[in-house]
């Protein structure tokens, strides 16, 4: 009885692993068969400039802050159509101070200083303080160790001409790539994620994916939605859905894109994977059953929505696959365990880096022209190891806040050290 | 021929070095001595690296679409190169 019990776990499991595999094949042979031909866009208003707003939250960031506001000084975009608000969120360092300096040098930026009663509570909070404050029409975000592209405004805004697009989302690239071990493997599960997965997702009308910077929102859309929800840390996942399931639609701009200073230690790495992960579980959980009953979204959305949110159940899906799985190889069990024990290596491996699988991270740098960089490939399985304890602590605590009914959901700021300024030229 | 315990133990432990050996060797090769350039260098003052090169693929592919033929160009410089001496 309880042989049987587990293979019946067993077989669900696999299964679902099975799904995911299938789910990045097609995402992968999308964009090679996409890379063939020239990208046409439904509806493309070259002189759409409608007025924007850029939201910048910034919270002890004075080592990258000065490279990005002089970054978005050289911004193409007609300046009297710009607004950037820095919201200097509580800083401790001379962040605010230098966003003080833009803003008497540019007119069309501007600082919100946050004090340590309001401010400092994380990324959502300083968010909607800003929001308050836009004007545009269009309300686009950036994180402070950003750098874009000069005409990546243009390249964003002009997909808001079709009044279905909600929100968008540009392509983010690792800028201090080269510093060590963990920013080239960062860099590689970017590849994945950015070139071969969002890409995928906005070609077959799936669920595109808002990052939480590089990228904005209708401000329409933005205000009916209640803006940023602070309960929450994903809180760019919780406005994807909110936004699909509002009816509108989050355009991927693969060319709009816009470097990073990722994470350059394990350290770092562990405590932003926690947060992303914790705050996806949160959206599963919130955002499940309305994709389900959704009359907004079609059957492919739906089921790609149910995928993106258990996405971070997956490194627990597969380590539950082996406990379940190798004790079926000693008892006795039927001939279906075996079959289905060629799934299991084979799924681990699908979902190394960021749970991007090998072989879209490999297409991914070979589109890129990056064909030396896939020799890392196999190292991106020591990350999904690592994700593992990340993605079992995250879910672990999210049932004790449940039980306790309370919401601890501390943001760890990810702390930038400005290493990614030698990779850009003077 | 059925292998024995021991001789599949043998191999396991051969093979599974060789194994790891051969699937982490290129990755250990890239890190000590990268050859990868990492992302473009990106430019402060000039026009982003990627739509300068767009651009010079774009005239490629005009060039190539018209089968351009610089020895037709050239024919034609030889002879307006003579055109002001014919006034004399």
């Amino acid at each position: 009885m309880i042989i049987e019990a587990l293979e019946v776990i067993f077989l669900f499991v696999t299964t679902l692993m099975m799904a995911y595999l299938i789910r990045h094949y097609i995402f992968t042979l999308t964009v090679l068969r996409r890379a063939k031909k020239a990208k046409v866009d439904a509806i493309v208003d070259e002189k759409y400039e409608p007025p924007v707003s850029i939201l910048i939250p910034a919270r002890n960031e004075d080592k990258v802050i000065g490279r990005l506001l002089q970054r978005i000084a050289e911004l193409t975009y007609p300046h009297d159509k710009l607004q950037v608000i820095v919201i200097d969120d509580a800083s401790s360092d001379s962040t605010g101070r230098i966003a003080d300096e833009y803003s008497s040098k540019y007119a069309f930026i501007e600082v919100l200083h946050r004090e340590n009663g309001n401010g400092g509570k994380g990324k959502a909070p300083a968010m909607n303080a800003g929001f308050k404050r836009a004007t545009g029409e269009i309300i686009l975000c950036f994180d402070a160790d950003y750098y874009p592209q000069k005409d990546i405004v243009e390249k964003l805004a002009k997909e808001f001409a079709d009044p279905n697009v909600g929100a968008v989302q540009g392509r983010v690239v690792v800028l201090n790539e080269p510093q060590n071990m963990v920013t080239r493997l960062v860099a590689l599960e970017r590849i994945g994620g950015y070139r071969v997965d969002q890409e995928a997702r906005d070609d077959l009308g799936l669920i595109a994916q808002f990052g939480g910077t590089v990228g904005g929102f209708r401000r329409s859309v933005l205000t009916s939605l209640g803006g940023w929800d602070e309960s929450i840390l994903a809180e760019d996942t919780d406005l994807t859905f909110r936004v699909y399931l509002a009816g509108y639609k989050v355009r991927y701009v693969i060319d709009a894109e816009c470097y990073e200073e990722a994470v350059d230690n394990w350290k770092a790495y562990r405590q932003q994977r926690y947060r992303w992960a914790r705050g996806h579980m949160q959206c599963c959980f919130k955002h499940s059953s309305k994709v389900l009953k959704s009359k907004n979204l079609r059957v492919k959305e739906k089921i790609d929505g149910l995928l993106l949110l258990n996405v971070y159940f997956m490194p627990l899906v597969v380590l539950l696959s082996f406990i379940i799985g190798i004790p079926l190889i000693f008892f006795e069990s039927s001939k279906i365990v075996g079959a289905l024990w060629f799934s299991v290596p084979i799924s681990l491996y699908s979902f190394v880096g960021n749970f991007a699988p090998f072989f879209e991270v490999g297409i991914g740098a070979y589109l890129d022209g990056r064909t030396r960089t896939q020799w890392l490939i196999p190292l991106l399985i020591f990350t999904f190891f690592y994700n593992i304890p990340i993605c079992a602590k995250a879910f672990l605590d999210l049932l004790v806040s449940a039980i306790k009914r309370k919401n601890h959901s501390t943001w760890v700021k990810t702390p930038h050290l400005g290493n990614g300024n030698r990779y850009i030229e003077n | 021929m059925i292998p024995n315990l021991t001789s599949i133990i043998t191999i396991l432990i051969v093979a599974t070095p060789i194994l790891i050996l051969i699937t982490f060797l290129p990755a250990f090769l890239e890190l000590k001595k990268p050859k990868d350039g990492g992302p473009r260098m990106i430019m402060r003052s000039i026009p982003e690296v990627k739509t300068l090169t767009a651009h010079a693929i774009h005239i490629a592919n005009i060039e190539k679409e018209q089968k351009f033929d610089i020895s037709l160009i050239q024919t034609m410089a030889k002879i307006i190169e003579v055109l002001p001496n014919l006034e004399v």
